[in-house]
């Protein structure tokens, strides 16, 4: 028991740090408490949506920044989607990135789209491997018997 | 000869009102955004629907369907959330519409609710919000 005790323990931490270095928000805690009998699965799910809609967003992004001759609405059309998805699970530093592109795709600025573009693919490069990080300790926990704490 | 005594059945009766379940339509295009805001008010005990753009939600009114609350999204293909709730309106639908919009402009908002809305919330929708809405729902 000390062995789940200690994984707890580790997922509590882990989730705190997040918080504190701005990956996550309340939205995700939010998530969390949706996440019951009923749809017990619920936060990965919801999560997983997010990955496939950013990892979607980001190609379409960089091949529209890669255009001879820009078109700056379908970039910030991108950003603008990109923006909501990370906004509604919480991947607060993304959303703030996405905040940014945006005033950059108002100035029809390209250095600064591009700029833009490297941050929020290192930004979502770096909240999805923490995730599931989180994950794989939930998946632990379950694994050796004890339930995830909130 | 000796009568019972009369009693007025209608003051006499309890009218026992069971309490029907708020409905719900959710209008949105997101997928990621329809399941959040679904099982947040299925978690509120709302009897929820959802349905993908405008055009299917004054459909849905058209062929009779009535909602207690309408949670519009903005942006939606084939008809977005202003000309929908134009629509609903303009067609004599009373039901309470609140936006859900990424918009979060002061002067985008406001444009929003000139199509008739009730009220206005910048997305993502929480726990928060939702109370105020239903209880504004409940109020009325």
């Amino acid at each position: 028991m000390d062995g789940v005790v200690q994984l707890q323990r580790q997922l509590l931490d882990y989730t705190a740090l997040l918080f504190q270095e701005g990956f996550l928000n309340d939205q995700f805690t939010q998530l969390q408490q949706l996440q019951d009998e009923t749809n017990p699965d619920f936060v990965v799910e919801v999560v997983s949506l997010f990955f496939e809609d950013s990892e979607r967003l980001l190609n379409e992004l960089a091949n529209t920044l890669d255009q001879q001759s820009i078109d700056f609405r379908k970039v910030d059309s991108h950003v603008h989607q990109l923006k909501g998805s990370s906004s509604s699970i919480g991947a607060q530093r993304v959303q703030n990135v996405c905040i940014a592109f945006r005033n950059f795709c108002d100035a029809q600025n390209t250095e600064g789209c591009l700029k833009c573009l490297q941050q929020v693919k290192n930004e979502y490069s770096l909240v999805k491997n923490k995730l599931e990080t989180l994950f794989k300790l939930e998946q632990q926990i379950l694994a050796a018997g004890g339930s995830i704490p909130m | 000869m000796g009568f019972g005594k009369a009693t007025s059945s209608s003051k006499a009766m309890k009218i026992i009102e069971t309490e029907k379940k708020i409905s719900v339509l959710i209008v949105e295009d997101d997928p990621l955004i329809q399941k959040i805001h679904k099982v947040m008010m299925t978690k509120f005990g709302t009897e929820v629907q959802v349905v993908a753009n405008g055009k299917e939600a004054v459909d849905l009114y058209h062929s009779g369907a009535s909602f207690d609350l309408i949670l519009m999204d903005f942006e939606m293909p084939i008809m977005d959330g202003f000309e929908a709730t134009k629509e609903l309106r303009s067609m004599g639908v009373t039901s309470m519409i609140v936006g859900v919009t990424s918009r979060s402009q002061d002067s985008e908002i406001q444009a929003f609710m000139k199509s008739g809305l009730n009220a206005c919330y910048v997305k993502p929708l929480n726990a928060e919000k939702v109370t105020t809405v239903l209880n504004e729902l409940k109020n009325n």
